[in-house]
């Protein structure tokens, strides 16, 4: 160790006691799985959003006053526009590396939600969630909540046509909640749309209210995770009351700083090649103007398909209006996100499983929740797809009204049909005994003799299947 | 080299001696961290030459693939990855824990309050009183909504304009077309966005009253905001007469009042009543006849 670094952990060490703790922490064990990395994605992605958007935020004007362009994209010159679009179109056009700078964030919230969801449903079908990791499920789900509301006031704060209509149509749900819908609607708008407060009010939303929140959560979410130790799938060696993997340093720190590097070398080149929500085509926002087709970020599709297949019930209760809107845009999420939230909970109440769990389930000795999880996502998928019907419309020359029907039915028929095969095709996987490739034979297992963190023994392991613990062996009581 | 000194100690006996496979590992890992060089200082060239968003874009994917594909190497081909075995530990602190902490919080303050459930009950409306006064400020985010959802800028004997104010009269639009309209000085106004379309003479179905707020019988004005989620209602079908919203797909019968026959709307179009001044220009006979745009809870109160 070189002298400057030997004096300045000496120096740390005796203000701040660092060097116990910071050798505990560097030998932590963490098990490996491709499928473990998928969180670590979302962080990364959320580095990258936050040194992107931290740029970002130096050139952007969170204003709606008028002012005529006047740079360098010369379709829109002369144009009337506001003063969020102007400095959105300067910083793309003018601002060196602004351009890439501008794509890379759209490009990381993408992929931010994305490896949310995925994660998620890895959690979700190895029951990962089970006691005692509940707690860290609900801050998980706050964090998809936290990402979707992050992502939408973003991809609403240049002012442009497109996402001027989302926020019409965002303003219209909330609108359709019962009772309280307009007070909600004009406390947070500002009054009836377009309000000239919302964009001002969405940036603050966007760059501090809701970072922060997020930030916050984030680390509850990796605080808890270290407390309570990563959970791991069956395996040679792999029982309820161990961790089985690799250190936090040196493996997995390499392996973690290369996928951070990996992920931000695919979002650079996404950000450089794939253009990405190109404003200055969409226009500015009017009023009175629309574009034709239009879709929102892939994750806000659902929503805007499940507008499109809602039935055109209106409800009146007693001189109350009840809006069409309200069972596509309001209930329904209410209640799917309502028993994602608490599925924890309702999956106990069904299994009575109250024991603790550090083994994950394999999702086809499952077939039941895997069944549910699988019908579920079909519900979103078949919502998404209709999002897109004016797409698919033109591309396989069929009406939107064609389109728009056969995905009503689909949506009554296709999860019942995935439930039942996703059931049985977990039954047979289950019966076949077939073996996933990762239960490697030959892993090279060393015990530690005293209790302490790891061995230094590089033997092979003399144990080899003996210790193999029964599932649910480390529930204890209460 | 030194193998025998090392062992027992809790540092792993390294091999300095490398294997052909980690020579090789090693060799790669070199030519990865020299492409990120290389890349590197390509970003800096592509910078100061004026910037160009694909090449920085694959310069710096290129720099950082590099470090990555050198660390990804060092990891698995030149560390002694070992698999190790760590106890977990019991996460709860057991009864006796938790009775200490109990004992703990109680110690000093449970004789006090508990003697005086008083001075509690008044701590708890303190609080709820306080807490209610600092959510006061949040009302100050919006206006009561009051009518404001319920009318429009249109007004009795209010002349039509067309987005840059110009006057509209029944030669404005030709058959089969049709015009976004505002009253006069309010040019844009987004509730008061209306869609005036010239339609054949005879092709209305419209009960008496309302056909009798259609100039000529072929200039009927519907609401252009969308009953189902407010977006504008922004293509026409001539062949059909129908209106379609872009957004969610509600179709509308221009013919029949504007009523929704296909798609999630629910509510027609509200129609606007028209008629023609002594100078020959569309004017309003007063506002929509139904409140505009989506659904509210109080939308059918108080009208």
């Amino acid at each position: 160790m070189s002298m400057v670094m030997e004096r300045s952990l000496k120096y740390l060490d005796e203000r701040l006691g660092t060097s116990s703790l910071a050798r505990k922490t560097l030998r932590k064990v963490f098990p490996d799985h491709w499928s473990f990395l998928l969180g670590e994605i979302a962080l990364f992605a959320l580095v990258v959003l936050i040194f992107t958007g931290t740029f970002l935020t130096f050139f952007y004007t969170p204003s709606v006053k008028e002012v005529i362009y006047d740079g360098s994209y010369a379709p829109l010159r002369g144009a009337e526009v506001s003063a969020a679009y102007d400095s959105v179109l300067r910083l793309s056009f003018e601002v060196r590396a602004g351009l890439l700078m501008r794509q890379v964030h759209h490009w990381a919230a993408l992929v931010f939600v994305a490896s949310i969801v995925v994660h998620l449903c890895r959690i979700f079908f190895t029951g990962a969630f089970r006691r005692p990791r509940e707690l860290n499920w609900l801050i998980g789900i706050g964090l998809l909540f936290l990402a979707l509301g992050e992502g939408f006031t973003g991809y609403s704060l240049p002012d442009d046509l497109l996402s001027g209509i989302g926020l019409r149509i965002f303003y219209s749900v909330t609108l359709a909640i019962p009772v309280i819908g307009t007070w909600v609607t004009y406390l947070l708008f500002g009054g009836e749309f377009p309000a000239g407060d919302i964009i001002s009010r969405l940036f603050v939303f966007h760059i501090m209210l809701i970072p922060a929140l997020l930030l916050a959560l984030v680390g509850a979410h990796l605080a808890i995770l270290v407390l309570q130790k990563h959970t791991q799938f069956p395996g040679h060696g792999k029982t309820e009351r161990n961790v089985v993997g690799k250190r936090l340093w040196p493996e997995q720190t390499f392996k973690s700083v290369s996928l951070l590097l990996f992920v931000t070398a695919v979002l650079a080149l996404l950000g450089g090649l794939a253009q990405i929500n190109p404003v200055w085509q969409y226009g500015p926002f009017v009023a009175y103007n629309v574009t034709s087709p239009a879709q929102p970020d892939w994750y806000i599709g659902f929503l805007d398909g499940a507008l499109r297949l809602g039935p055109p019930w209106d409800l009146n209760l007693f001189g109350f209006t009840i809006s069409e809107v309200f069972w596509p845009a309001v209930l329904f999420p209410g209640i799917a996100f309502g028993i994602l939230t608490l599925w924890p909970w309702i999956e106990r109440r069904f299994t009575k499983d109250r024991a603790e769990h550090h083994l994950l389930d394999r999702p086809r000795d499952t077939p039941i929740r895997t069944g549910i999880g699988a019908a579920g996502l079909m519900v979103f998928f078949i919502m998404f797809l209709e999002g897109g019907n004016d797409i698919f419309g033109v591309l396989l020359n069929v009406t939107v009204e064609t389109i728009t029907r056969i995905l009503q039915w689909a949506l009554v028929i296709a999860p019942i049909l995935t439930f039942l095969v996703t059931y049985w095709m977990c039954k047979s996987l289950s019966r076949s005994r077939l073996r996933p490739a990762r239960i490697n034979a030959g892993v090279r297992l060393s015990r530690t003799h005293d209790g302490g963190y790891e061995t230094v023994s590089l033997e092979p392991a003399a144990s080899d299947g003996g210790d193999r613990a029964p599932a649910g062996a480390g529930s204890h009581s209460e | 080299m030194t193998a025998g000194d090392q062992q027992g100690s809790e540092r792993v006996a390294e091999n300095r001696e490398l294997t052909g496979d980690q020579r090789k590992a090693e060799r790669s890992a070199a030519i990865a961290l020299a492409v990120t060089v290389v890349a590197g200082i390509g970003l800096f060239v592509v910078y100061f030459a004026g910037g160009q968003t694909q090449i920085e874009g694959v310069l710096f994917a290129i720099a950082l693939g590099g470090l990555g594909v050198a660390l990804g190497i060092w990891a698995n081909r030149l560390l002694d990855a070992r698999e190790v075995v760590e106890e977990r530990h019991e996460l709860s602190s057991g009864a006796a824990g938790r009775q200490a902490l109990g004992d703990a919080l109680a110690e000093e303050v449970g004789p006090v309050m508990g003697r005086r459930s008083l001075l509690l009950k008044l701590l708890a409306g303190a609080g709820g009183a306080l807490g209610l006064a600092l959510l006061l400020p949040v009302l100050s985010l919006g206006p009561a909504p009051g009518r404001s959802l319920k009318v429009t800028s249109w007004t009795r004997g209010r002349r039509v304009v067309d987005e840059n104010g110009k006057l509209v009269t029944l030669d404005t639009v030709p058959e089969d077309g049709f015009l976004t309209v505002f009253p006069e000085g309010h040019e844009g106004a987004a509730d008061a966005q209306t869609l005036l379309i010239h339609v054949r003479k005879g092709s209305l179905r419209l009960p008496p009253d309302r056909l009798a707020a259609v100039p000529d019988g072929t200039h009927v004005a519907y609401s252009k905001i969308c009953t189902h989620a407010g977006c504008p209602v922004g293509l026409y079908r001539a062949e059909s007469q129908s209106l379609i919203c872009p957004c969610h797909q509600s179709q509308f019968d221009v013919s029949d009042g504007a009523r929704p026959f296909f798609g999630p709307a629910a509510r027609p179009l509200p129609q606007l009543p028209l008629g023609v001044d002594e100078q020959g220009v569309l004017v309003a006979q007063g506002d929509f006849y139904e409140p505009v745009g989506p659904a509210f809870w109080d939308r059918n109160r108080g009208n």
